[in-house]
C-alpha cells in the first residue's frame, strides 16, 4: 500500500490528510497553527506517523494554503497549489456535480462556481478579512464561549437580532450595544451569523449565480448557525462534507496523486527523517541591497539553509533554488 | 544649467518622453525620482491626505525624494483633460494644490494646466509661458514641443509591440529590456497605467504573470480604433480618458478568440475604478474575468494565490476540453 500526503497550512489551522492509493482518506489531523507553522507541520506529521504506527510509503506530497511554500520546503512537495484549485478538486470528488462551493476559512472567504466539475468562476474576499473565521474567534473569546460551541448557541436561538454586518468593527460595536441592552447571547450570536452571511453574499458572492448543489466547507462550516443562516437566505439546501475542515488538504493529496501518476520522475518527498529529526529555525533580516529594505526570511534545518523568501527582487530566493536543484540532481 | 525634477509617478508613464524631451531641448537638465520603493511609500503615506488612492500617496513620496535634491523647478502639471470631451480623475486636478499644502521645502512649481476638453488654445499659451522660463526664443519653444510630441508617439509605438509603458520608457532611454518569453495562456491585463506599470504598486503583477507562462496583452498594444469602437457600445459615453480605454479594451478582448482571460487591477479607494470595474464585470460575457484590488499591502500571498488560481482554472478547463484530465478535476 502506498500513500499520498495532503497538507493545508492556513492562517488559523494546519490540516493534514493521509490518502491511500485508492483515494480513501486514512487519517486526518486538524491543528491550530498558533502563529507557528513550522511547529504545526512537524506536529501534524508526527501525529499521522504515530497513529499509523507502521513505516509509511509516501509516494507524493501536495501542499496548499497560505503556508504552502513553507510546507513544501519542510516536506518536499510534488504539487504546491493554491487553495481555490485544491478546494474545488476535493469538493467535486466528494460531491460529483457540485455547482457552488462556499469556503470560509480563518482569513479568507471564497466562492467557487463549477460546471461539469471544472472551475468556471471564483471570487475571494478583497483587502478586508471581516466575516471570516478569525473574526468569529475573536467574538467567541470576547463572550467567553468556546468557538466549538458557538454554532450550538446560534441554533438554539429562535430569533436572530439584527447586527450590522458591513464591517467587523461595526459588527462588534453593534453586538456590544445589543448585549448591554440585555438581549440573550444566543440571539446575538445568531444575528452575527446572519450578518456574516449577508456580508458574504454582498461582497464575495456579489453578482455570482448560486445554484444547487451547494457545498459549504472550511473551518467555519463547523458553525451550524452559519449553515442555517445560509439555508435561510439562499432558500436552498446547503451540504457540509464530513471532513469539511480538511477539504483543502484532501484536494492537495488528490492533486499530488494526479501529478505522481502522470510523471515518470522520482517524487520530491524528502523522507520521514528529514522532517522528524531536523531542528528547523527561521530568522529574518532586512536586506540593504536597495531602498525597498525587504524583510528576508531564512529557513534553516540544523545548520543548512533551506530557503529564503520575502525579497521582491528574488535575489535571495534564487540564490538557494540553484543549490537546491543541484542537490536534487 | 537649470535643473527640473519630474516625479516618477501618475502620468509619468504616459508622458515622460514628452516632458523630458521638451525640457531637455530647452537646455534644462531633467532629473526624475527613482522607481517606487518602500521609502517612497512610507513617506507618501506620511505626507498625503488619507482619503486619496495609493498611486497619489506614492506620488507624494516621489516629490519628497526630489525635494532633497537641488532643483530649480519641479514639474507637477495640473491634468484636467488630455483629449476632447474627456477628463482625468478629479483628484489629479488638485495635485499641485495638495502638494503645496503638504510640503514646505518645495522648489518652484511648474503647475501648467493641461485641459484640452474644449480647445487646445490655452494649452498652447501655457506651453509658451513654461518655455519662457528657459528661453526667450519662441520658435525654439515651439520646436521643442513638436519634437517632444514626436518622441512620445515613438514611445507609444514601442508599447504597441507588447512592451509595458515602463519598459517602453526604458527602451526609449536606451536601456536594455528583456523580451518576455512566450507562454501558453493569453491574458489581457487592464488597469490605470500608473498602478499597473509601477511594479511596486502592482506587486509586480505583469512580471509574475509572464513567469507563470502567460502572454500579457495590454491596452496600449491594441488598436485604438477598435478600443474606441467597442467603448462606444456602452449606453452612456464614459468620459474618463483611462476608464473609456479600459472599457473599450475589455470589450475588444472579450471578442478576440485568442484571449483566454482578463484581469483588472484596481486600487482600493479609486472612484472611477469602482464604476469601471463593475461595468467591465457586467459586460464581459465570453471570457473569465477577475478583478484584483490592491492597497498598501506588501504581503504578496493573496495576490499570488488569486493569480495562480486564475491560471489553473484556465489551464484545467482547457485540459478537460482536450479530455486528458481525471474525472474529479
Amino acid at each position: 500500500m502506498h500513500y499520498y500526503l495532503g497538507v493545508d497550512i492556513g492562517s488559523v489551522s494546519s490540516n493534514f490528510v493521509l490518502m491511500d492509493q485508492y483515494g480513501i482518506i486514512r487519517e486526518k489531523v486538524y491543528l491550530r497553527t498558533l502563529g507557528n507553522p513550522v511547529k504545526a507541520i512537524k506536529e501534524g506529521f508526527a501525529q499521522i506517523k504515530s497513529r499509523q504506527g507502521e513505516q509509511l510509503d509516501i509516494q507524493g506530497v501536495g501542499t496548499t494554503g497560505s503556508g504552502r511554500h513553507l510546507a513544501d520546503v519542510l516536506l518536499g512537495a510534488d504539487v504546491v497549489k493554491n487553495e481555490i484549485t485544491a478546494h474545488a478538486v476535493a469538493a467535486s470528488a466528494l460531491f460529483p456535480g457540485v455547482r457552488t462551493i462556499i469556503e470560509i476559512g480563518g482569513q479568507d472567504s471564497k466562492i467557487i462556481i463549477l460546471k461539469n466539475g471544472i472551475v468556471q468562476d471564483f471570487a475571494m474576499n478583497t483587502v478586508c478579512a471581516a466575516g471570516t473565521g478569525s473574526f468569529l474567534d475573536q467574538q467567541a473569546a470576547r463572550l467567553s464561549i468556546a468557538i466549538e460551541d458557538f454554532g450550538d448557541y446560534a441554533v438554539r436561538s429562535r430569533q436572530g437580532i439584527r447586527i450590522a454586518g458591513r464591517c467587523g468593527v461595526f459588527a462588534e460595536s453593534d453586538m456590544i450595544h445589543k448585549q448591554q441592552m440585555g438581549y440573550p447571547a444566543e440571539d446575538i450570536i445568531m444575528g452575527l451569523c446572519e450578518a456574516l452571511v449577508r456580508n458574504y453574499l454582498n461582497n464575495v458572492a456579489k453578482g455570482k449565480k448560486i445554484e444547487e448543489p451547494i457545498v459549504f466547507q472550511g473551518g467555519v462550516a463547523a458553525n451550524a448557525g452559519i449553515k442555517k443562516a445560509f439555508e435561510k437566505v439562499l432558500n436552498s439546501q446547503v451540504q457540509v462534507p464530513e471532513p469539511y475542515e480538511v477539504m483543502g488538504a484532501i484536494g492537495a493529496a488528490m492533486l499530488a496523486q494526479e501529478e505522481r501518476e502522470q510523471s515518470q520522475a522520482p517524487g520530491n518527498y524528502r523522507g520521514d527523517d528529514f522532517i522528524m529529526e531536523g531542528e528547523f529555525k527561521s530568522s529574518s533580516h532586512e536586506c540593504k541591497g536597495c531602498p525597498n529594505l525587504c524583510e528576508v526570511v531564512c529557513i534553516k534545518r540544523n545548520q543548512e539553509i533551506l530557503a529564503y523568501w520575502g525579497d521582491r527582487c528574488k535575489k535571495w530566493e534564487n540564490s538557494i533554488n540553484r543549490q537546491d536543484k543541484l542537490q536534487v540532481i | 544649467m537649470k535643473q527640473v525634477g519630474i516625479p516618477h509617478g501618475l502620468f509619468y508613464y504616459y508622458y515622460y518622453p514628452l516632458w523630458k524631451t521638451f525640457f531637455t531641448d530647452l537646455g534644462a537638465n531633467v532629473i526624475s525620482s527613482s522607481t517606487s520603493n518602500r521609502l517612497t511609500l512610507d513617506q507618501g503615506i506620511k505626507l498625503a491626505v488619507d482619503e486619496t488612492c495609493l498611486p497619489i500617496k506614492i506620488y507624494f513620496g516621489h516629490v519628497q525624494e526630489l525635494c532633497q535634491q537641488h532643483l530649480d523647478y519641479i514639474f507637477i502639471p495640473r491634468l484636467v483633460s488630455v483629449e476632447p470631451k474627456s477628463y482625468i480623475c478629479p483628484k489629479f486636478m488638485g495635485i499641485p494644490d495638495m502638494i503645496r499644502a503638504a510640503f514646505d521645502n518645495l522648489p518652484l512649481l511648474i503647475d501648467i494646466t493641461i485641459d484640452v476638453s474644449k480647445s487646445d488654445r490655452s494649452l498652447k499659451r501655457d506651453i509658451m509661458r513654461v518655455g519662457s522660463l528657459f528661453t526667450k526664443d519662441n520658435s525654439r519653444i515651439k520646436q521643442a514641443y513638436t519634437h517632444a510630441c514626436q518622441e512620445n508617439r515613438f514611445c507609444h509605438l514601442l508599447a504597441r509591440e507588447g512592451y509595458t509603458l515602463a519598459e517602453a520608457i526604458s527602451l526609449w532611454e536606451g536601456q536594455q529590456v528583456q523580451n518576455p518569453a512566450s507562454g501558453d495562456l493569453n491574458i489581457g491585463v487592464l488597469g490605470h497605467g500608473y498602478s499597473l506599470y509601477d511594479s511596486y504598486i502592482s506587486l509586480n503583477l505583469i512580471e509574475r504573470l509572464r513567469k507563470m507562462g502567460c502572454n500579457v496583452f495590454l491596452p496600449e498594444s491594441l488598436d485604438t480604433g477598435c478600443i474606441e469602437q467597442q467603448a462606444a457600445t456602452v449606453p452612456k459615453r464614459v468620459f474618463w480618458t483611462l476608464g473609456r480605454k479600459m472599457v473599450g479594451s475589455a470589450l475588444y478582448m472579450d471578442k478576440r478568440p485568442d484571449i483566454d482571460g482578463i484581469i483588472y487591477l484596481a486600487c482600493f479607494g479609486c472612484g472611477p475604478d469602482s464604476l469601471i470595474g463593475e461595468i467591465i464585470d457586467n459586460k464581459v460575457k465570453n471570457k473569465s474575468f477577475m478583478m484584483l484590488t490592491i492597497d498598501e499591502h506588501s504581503g504578496e500571498g493573496g495576490l499570488v494565490t488569486r493569480l495562480e488560481a486564475f491560471c489553473d482554472m484556465l489551464r484545467r478547463r482547457r485540459m478537460r476540453g482536450e479530455g486528458n484530465l481525471p474525472a474529479y478535476g
